[in-house]
């Protein structure tokens, strides 16, 4: 028992041992280059001396958390940021200094933005730019038509799932595969609502992963397509197509009073083209139709639609916009390729290896050009 | 985003030519990993260096590769791709950017910040700081890249073929050959699969994996041997020493056939090869060391006492001490007529998992560089035909390839002789 005892007290020993140190590597106030910042003054009297390479340790001398951001006060434009700086603690702010003006502005909670002194470095040395930020409300407009291309969009799917049902109630499974297809696409040029939508689109548009195909639970496009392509007749499929059509007429029902949070604007520009990647490309969620190249082009009209929304706000901030449309033109085009004249698709389970190679590729750049997108156009304070 | 902002003008489809900020940690070449310094017997270096993950940087500039003449590093992975790329002016993007980002990963240095513009610039999977860990990046092209793609068909390397099926391999068509090959080589795993990460972040739309496999090399054991095998043991004691590289490694200027661009570089013949390590541990060690010819424990010529002995095979003229058709035998029979058939053997361990039968898939990444890939490997595997080692072992993949010329200075980049 003895030993027992005095394992555990060590133990704490350790844990406290551990806790000291990671204070010492991530919370110390004590070095010299340190920049103390406070409700009352956001960095002091902090000076620059010359252009170059600095690295600033940032120290929250407040007793509560916040943003901190390292700005051009004229511009507004921001040149690094910490998003939370917990009270008491210290992060370190790398940038390349050049000629311009710089100040610290702190975004402590409750409490009103506080701007720095401005520091002045002179000359003509380029260093790291300064990105002037997107504004929540620089993103209203954009939201506000993103929800309304969504509103059309559901007006349409209604429609195309009623037809579907009435295929299947009818027992025409030709057509009922010829308009599944038509539906699903559209649905799959919403992506950026899915999470607005919450649990409807699960039953839309879920997968069978969790539930297993023979599961009843499991409704929506994906079980139509499995039993479509799987031999299984109209009337074992008519129930799903009711269902489906009902939960998208209830989802249109309940849209206008759905949000889709600002900041989904930009993080859904890279988002839908990972799914893709991820689920289509893959051939993940190909239930028997081999239309997932398909919906992969349904996907890139979705990424269109968000970037034309924000293109007034991206052209003057991203340098690569061009390659983000340069990309999605080469894997638009690519992915077209293989829509084969009698109007299948080719499953990207039986495409050549050097098609899917482009394929992928061309997903793979396009992902990456995308990507910054959700930085640059996440909502922040003027 | 502050590299477009410094190349306003720049067509540039890939990501990130710009590099990180080389500096800081840039080191010289204390580890003695260059070519001019010779190291005739290369698997004896010590490897006590890269336990602690500082290895010096391994200097990235030079006439050959660097990757190509060092001891085998502890950690390394083989990376074959087909290139991506649409028409030739891409290509070259392609082959600058794998060169920046190799010299970049190379030096090691701090990856820049990015601000408020995106995603960080580096993965942080080796800290704040890039650190260099002895890194070496060995980049070569196969025979598939001189189709009608490029424009490169008049400038195919003479000796470059799609790898040639032996007798007892097993090749697997996914697994085999590639437009490219990279081969990353450090002190530690986290730093070969950082640059893997790297590099194909800023390479996605212009190169995609065919296959790949990860190795490493273990420690001598008894220390101050030679690393061992997954069959038990020492490999690669016998490589010639760096004073023959004019006559055995390196493609020579004007080298008969051969295309002017490929002076300098090297034919890198990669071989995955599984061994049946249980079947293996099933056998007698006395016959093991008769297949192999040393003796398992000491790496010693059967014949010898000590390792790098060499085997008097004349002196054994019915095979009574080492059987004629013993590995080193048949490998390198030791004999003037086959003495520039002798190949620089760099081989790895690797394992990864199980097959079907739930074995262990374990095995030797078999690379090897070498001036004339029919004069050298193949002269040597035809030899090897029937070893009684065919049966613990297949060969299930690799290819054929030439490992650039070495990138020269800052201006130079990977392929510029064969691509401009």
């Amino acid at each position: 028992m003895l030993s027992v005892a005095m394992r555990k007290v060590s133990l704490l020993t350790i844990a406290l041992l551990a806790v000291a140190t990671s204070l010492t590597a991530c919370g110390g106030s004590g070095a010299s280059n340190t920049i103390s910042l406070n409700n009352a003054s956001c960095g002091g009297t902090w000076t620059l001396a010359k252009p170059g390479w600095h690295t600033f340790d940032l120290y929250n001398a407040n007793s509560v958390g916040g943003e901190v951001d390292l700005i051009d006060p004229k511009t507004g434009g921001i040149y690094a940021e910490i998003d939370q700086l917990g009270p008491g603690t210290t992060q370190t702010m790398s940038l390349d200094v050049g000629s311009g003006r710089y100040a610290f502005r702190c975004l402590f909670e409750d409490t009103d933005p506080l701007t720095g002194r401005t520091v002045t470095v002179p000359g003509h040395v380029k260093g790291f730019a300064a990105t002037v930020p997107v504004t929540y409300n620089d993103l209203l407009g954009p939201d506000k038509e993103y929800q309304a291309y969504v509103a059309a969009g559901l007006t349409t799917l209604v429609g195309q799932t009623g037809t579907l049902d009435s295929d299947l109630q009818r027992g025409n499974l030709a057509a009922a595969c010829r308009d599944w297809l038509t539906a699903h696409l559209t649905y799959e040029t919403l992506g950026a609502a899915y999470d607005a939508f919450g649990s409807f689109d699960d039953e839309i548009d879920g997968r069978a992963d969790a539930l297993g195909v023979t599961n009843p639970k499991w409704t929506g496009f994906y079980r139509i397509e499995y039993g479509l392509w799987h031999g299984q007749p109209a009337s074992e499929l008519t129930p799903y197509a009711n269902e489906l059509a009902a939960d998208v007429r209830s989802l249109q029902a309940a849209w206008p009073t759905m949000e889709i949070p600002l900041i989904d604007i930009g993080l859904r520009t890279h988002e839908i083209m990972e799914n893709a990647l991820e689920f289509q490309l893959t051939g993940h969620d190909d239930y028997g139709s081999g239309t997932t190249l398909a919906t992969v082009l349904a996907n890139i009209q979705g990424t269109r639609e968000l970037l034309s929304l924000l293109h007034p706000l991206l052209v003057s901030r991203y340098p690569g916009l061009p390659a983000v449309y340069t990309w999605l033109d080469r894997l638009q085009v690519l992915v077209e390729a293989q829509h084969q004249p009698d109007g299948t698709w080719v499953p990207v389970s039986q495409l050549p290896v050097s098609a899917s190679q482009a394929i992928d590729a061309a997903c793979g750049q396009v992902l990456e050009e995308l990507a910054p997108i959700a930085s640059i156009a996440e909502p922040r304070n003027a | 985003m502050a590299e477009a902002d410094e190349h306003p003008g720049r067509r540039s489809f890939l990501r990130g030519i710009a590099g990180g900020v080389a500096g800081g940690v840039v080191a010289g070449g204390a580890a003695g990993y260059a070519l001019h310094r010779p190291q005739p017997d290369a698997a004896l270096a010590t490897d006590t260096a890269s336990l602690d993950g500082r290895l010096a940087a391994v200097p990235f500039h030079g006439r050959y590769q660097a990757g190509i003449t060092p001891p085998t590093q502890r950690a390394t992975a083989v990376i074959s791709f087909d290139a991506t790329t649409d028409g030739k002016s891409e290509l070259i993007d392609l082959f600058q950017t794998v060169t920046s980002r190799a010299r970049f990963l190379t030096a090691g240095g701090t990856p820049p910040p990015v601000g408020i513009d995106g995603p960080p610039s580096d993965s942080g999977v080796l800290g704040p700081t890039v650190v260099p860990d002895g890194l070496t990046v060995t980049f070569g092209v196969g025979s598939t890249l001189f189709d009608d793609r490029y424009g490169l068909a008049s400038q195919l390397p003479e000796r470059l073929t799609p790898m040639q099926p032996f007798p007892n391999d097993n090749l697997d068509p996914a697994q085999t050959g590639g437009d490219l090959i990279l081969q990353l080589s450090a002190g530690n795993a986290d730093t070969v699969v950082h640059a893997l990460r790297d590099i194909a972040k800023h390479t996605r739309g212009g190169m995609q994996v065919n296959w790949r496999i990860d190795g490493f090399t273990s420690p001598a054991r008894p220390a101050g041997t030679v690393p061992r095998n997954l069959m038990g043991f020492m490999d690669g004691i016998a490589n010639p020493p760096l004073s023959k590289a004019r006559e055995l490694l390196w493609v020579q200027p004007g080298t008969a056939g051969e295309p002017a661009w490929t002076a300098d570089g090297s034919y890198f013949v990669v071989r995955l090869i599984r061994m049946f390590v249980e079947f293996w541990d099933r056998v007698d060690v006395f016959e093991q060391q008769q297949m192999i010819g040393r003796d398992r424990a000491t790496g010693c010529p059967l014949d010898a006492t000590t390792i790098f002995a060499t085997p008097d095979f004349p002196a054994d003229p019915t095979g009574a001490v080492i059987p004629l058709n013993a590995h080193i035998r048949l490998a390198n029979p030791r004999t003037p007529q086959t003495a520039d058939s002798r190949i620089l053997r760099r081989g790895y361990n690797y394992d990864r998992g199980i097959d079907q039968v739930g074995d262990l898939d374990q095995g030797l990444i078999f690379t090897c560089f070498q001036q004339d890939v029919k004069r050298q490997f193949e002269a040597v595997q035809t030899r090897l035909i029937g070893e009684p080692l065919v049966d613990y072992i297949s060969p299930f993949g690799g290819g054929y390839f030439l490992a650039l010329p070495g990138v020269r200075d800052t201006a130079d980049w990977y392929g510029r002789a064969l691509l401009t």
